[in-house]
């Protein structure tokens, strides 16, 4: 799960309580941050709040959730509050209770059942289409234009030629420019360490990237930012293979409208400037990464041309470290080349060989392990997961999908150069006492902030103080 | 070093959670919902769950949904429905025109369900005929439960195919202990299914389809799938047993206003996140059994040795009427002798160890 939220999780929990109180006016962010950002826990104290007129008391909460669920309680709480969704109250008898915050659960409320006239999920265009535009054809715009920014990054239209290349807008050159995934050296295209990073990701979260990129971007040349992503939000609760009236947007939503139609996220017929289309890269922003094994957006990652079919897995790794790779596709070529030795190259497969060499060279470009392993398990053949599926399990654990020698041993190729590791954030020291002490540090280690501690020194650190400084002044009006 | 361990190998793996299938079971008995119609008449009751319903689809964009109503003569499907190609004539005009009328203030989504469950439920009603409910007071639970367990079967294995995660060929598991194992083992990558009784017949009502549905709840039962219950008036006896054997919610609301809070609180949370949540569950379960012969909820009655059926009265002619094994059913009726056992009791008693013997736990009270 980190890979995939925690970009546009981390982007929004850093904005200020105003523009949330701005964000959440709207049903369909309501709705999207809803079922994006939150853990399951989470959804299930929203939902049980959200139809209650009393706040309900925290020891409530507490009795509501198995014992043995501690710290995810913790987490989900500690994530609803940093999202502003859900607030802490005294009701009359001065018992801490817990509310939801209310623009949110209003428009929670709204997106449900439907009420008022706050045109949140956009209007269907009502003029008679001359121009039929399929799902079909949707898909392949979109996947075109996203292999080509992804091409645009790798540079495959270097080593073959006889790909039609996709017109990159100046904007979208900018943008990945802006974000440190590529570096313009001279004539030159070059990718960074972050664009490494970033074409391994899964489509979705690859998505999102560009999106919060996009937001601070927009900021930057004056635009709204809160407008912007309540539009994005809005283009998630459409609906895929329908058309939408262009003429209710303000002008900073079409210029936003535009610039998505260069990366594939929305299409838009130049003979009809009426209208526009949201593509299934905007459709799933809310899913989970499992959109990804949809067969449709498969092709986005699989095999050119190669649409339908089931599945989206064209990897085979095998225990003795060999990979087969059936595709065509230039782009997921030179993906793979950059960890594995490739050896032969036939029409619809190529193979080779992950060895020491050719991992430690990818981690020298700034790849991590666990990029690599996030790939070839995002595009596992789907005889792996058959074989894994079938393979008997030990304690309940799952089989894993691609062959835990290989995953092991490309951790551990790592681990070779990789000895320091940085980690921003907060220490907590001088304490006057050992169980003074304790209980922040538990806490801590509870909701999952807790990287080191020492109980000699009586200090610890932790990621984010915000909580952990709360817990201590509740502690401290508790004491007294 | 200590981020290569054996747990992390299946962290990437454990990610990619698997949507889930509710499939509610709306209990739509006239007779019933007149008795409720003071404090939930039956549209507020609809309108609150399908409330419900979108908070379901609202948690994850995946999540499916499906709604059967348990009619008095007859089991129906309200969502998805399945009799769209033959109203194309009639009604195929005015469905077009509610999908290009512009909603802007609703996700689309959710307008779908609601538009198709409000359809189908008038649809329903309207073919429902003074005749259809005289003489006949009880509900079609088992239909119902078995169109929504078929529903759910097809859907698990389509979902399956689709993303290649489990085999196909092992998912209409025949109860053998390997694809037991396997359907255990994978349970976080399998489709999440579970079933919502709304109920509000009686038990007395259901007592005739007893047979069928103890069948649909132990194929529940087998294929992990939870039976919850949401019981707004009366009690049943084998919904109760339903929701113990599949490890289901079971609840009897005291307020049936109230119905969306409860709905909302006890009945949303899925498979996953009931591990963490604890769960009203109810301790005074209602075992009893309906008799093969009557029909009748029986508290004490007679057991065939050979197929375990039940009986409220020694068959006739002492022929078990489900295998026709002939049955002595010896001197029923007749009082066993006490005076001698006493006092064979305390013998053994001093003699042994103290341990109770099989004979003088067994002797009744009377």
């Amino acid at each position: 799960m980190a890979s995939a939220t925690s970009r546009p999780l981390e982007y929004l929990e850093g904005l200020p309580g105003t523009t949330f109180y701005k964000l959440y006016q709207q049903p369909s962010t309501a709705l999207a941050i809803f079922r994006r950002m939150l853990p399951d826990l989470a959804k299930c104290f929203v939902m049980a709040l959200l139809y209650q007129k009393d706040p309900l008391p925290t020891a409530d909460l507490e009795i509501w959730v198995s014992s043995d669920s501690k710290k995810e309680r913790d987490n989900a709480i500690s994530i609803l509050g940093r999202l502003h969704v859900l607030s802490t109250t005294l009701t009359g008898e001065n018992v801490r209770a817990y509310v939801l915050t209310n623009p949110f659960a209003a428009s929670l409320r709204q997106a449900l059942m439907g009420a008022e006239d706050s045109q949140s999920f956009g209007m269907f265009s009502r003029a008679p289409e001359h121009l039929q535009t399929s799902v079909a054809d949707l898909d392949e715009y979109a996947r075109q234009q996203w292999e080509g920014v992804m091409g645009y990054m790798v540079g495959t239209s270097a080593f073959s030629g006889q790909r039609e290349t996709v017109n990159l807008s100046k904007g979208v050159k900018q943008l990945l420019q802006a974000g440190h995934l590529v570096e313009l050296r001279g004539n030159r295209v070059d990718i960074t360490k972050d664009g490494f990073g970033f074409v391994l990701q899964d489509v979705n979260t690859q998505v999102w990237h560009i999106l919060i990129l996009y937001v601070e971007s927009a900021e930057a040349i004056g635009m709204d930012s809160v407008e912007v992503l309540s539009f994005l939000f809005l283009l998630s609760s459409l609906e895929l293979g329908q058309s939408y009236d262009k003429s209710h947007l303000t002008p900073n939503q079409t210029r936003t409208l535009a610039d998505l139609t260069d990366f594939g996220i929305v299409y838009q017929n130049d003979a009809d400037p009426t209208r526009f289309y949201p593509t299934r890269l905007a459709t799933t922003l809310t899913s989970d990464s499992s959109a990804l094994s949809n067969p449709v957006t498969g092709s986005l990652t699989g095999p050119a041309g190669q649409t339908g079919g089931s599945g989206s897995g064209f990897i085979i790794i095998e225990t003795n470290y060999r990979l087969y790779a059936y595709t065509s596709s230039p782009l997921q070529i030179s993906l793979i080349s950059l960890f594995t030795n490739l050896k032969y190259r036939f029409p619809n497969l190529v193979t080779g060989k992950i060895t020491r060499q050719s991992v430690r060279r990818a981690i020298e470009m700034g790849i991590t392990a666990d990029q690599i392993i996030s790939y070839l398990l995002s595009h596992a053949h789907p005889q792996l997961r058959k074989h894994s599926a079938a393979q008997p399990s030990n304690k309940g654990v799952p089989a894993s999908i691609l062959p835990p020698t290989v995953t092991d041993q490309i951790r551990l190729w790592q681990l070779e150069r990789d000895r320091l590791r940085a980690t921003a954030g907060f220490l907590f020291k001088d304490f006057t006492s050992l169980a003074e002490y304790q209980a922040p540090c538990q806490y801590a280690a509870e909701i999952g902030v807790l990287v080191w501690k020492s109980d000699r020194k009586r200090m610890f650190f932790v990621t984010r103080h915000e909580q952990v400084a709360m817990y201590l002044r509740n502690q401290k009006a508790g004491g007294r | 070093m200590n981020t290569v361990d054996a747990s992390e190998h299946y962290e990437l793996g454990a990610t990619d959670l698997a949507p889930s299938l509710l499939t509610i079971v709306i209990d739509t008995n006239p007779h019933a919902w007149d008795i409720l119609e003071e404090s939930l008449p039956l549209s507020k009751a609809i309108a609150n769950i399908l409330v419900f319903i979108n908070a379901h689809l609202a948690c994850n964009y995946a999540n499916e949904i499906a709604v059967v109503a348990s009619h008095t003569h007859k089991a129906a499907w309200l969502y998805p429905s399945q009799t769209l190609s033959h109203s194309t004539d009639q009604d195929g005009d005015i469905s077009m025109s509610t999908d290009t009328t512009p909603q802007p203030n609703k996700y689309r989504p959710f307008r779908i369900v609601e538009d198709q469950v409000t359809r189908n439920l008038k649809e329903l009603m309207e073919s429902t005929t003074p005749d259809h409910l005289r003489g006949n007071t009880s509900t079609m639970l088992a239909g119902a439960l078995t169109l929504a367990l078929s529903h759910i079967n097809r859907r698990t294995i389509a979902w399956a195919e689709e993303h290649g995660g489990a085999n196909p060929d092992d998912a209409p598991a025949e109860g053998t202990a390997p694809s037991n194992r396997y359907s255990a083992s994978n349970e976080d990558e399998k489709l999440q299914s579970r079933i919502l009784i709304v109920s509000v017949s009686g038990s007395s009502d259901s007592a005739h389809q007893y047979i069928p549905v103890m069948n649909s709840i132990f194929a529940c039962q087998r294929l992990h799938i939870p039976i919850d219950v949401c019981k707004l008036s009366g009690d049943a006896v084998f919904l109760q047993q339903a929701c113990d054997a599949t490890k289901g919610v079971y609840m009897s609301l005291a307020e049936p206003r109230g119905l969306l809070q409860y709905l909302m609180m006890a009945f949303l949370p899925d498979q996953r996140s009931r591990r963490h949540l604890v769960l009203p569950t109810r301790v005074d379960v209602d075992f009893r059994a309906a008799c093969f012969c009557h029909r009748r909820v029986v508290d004490v009655g007679f057991v065939c040795s050979i197929c375990l059926s039940i009986f409220c009265e020694p068959p006739p002619g002492s022929e078990c009427l489900t295998c026709g094994t002939h049955l002595d059913a010896g001197n029923y009726n007749s009082k066993p002798a006490l005076l001698p056992r006493k006092k064979k009791k305390k013998k053994k008693v001093n003699g042994a160890s103290g341990a109770g013997t099989p004979i003088s736990v067994s002797t009744p009270g009377s």
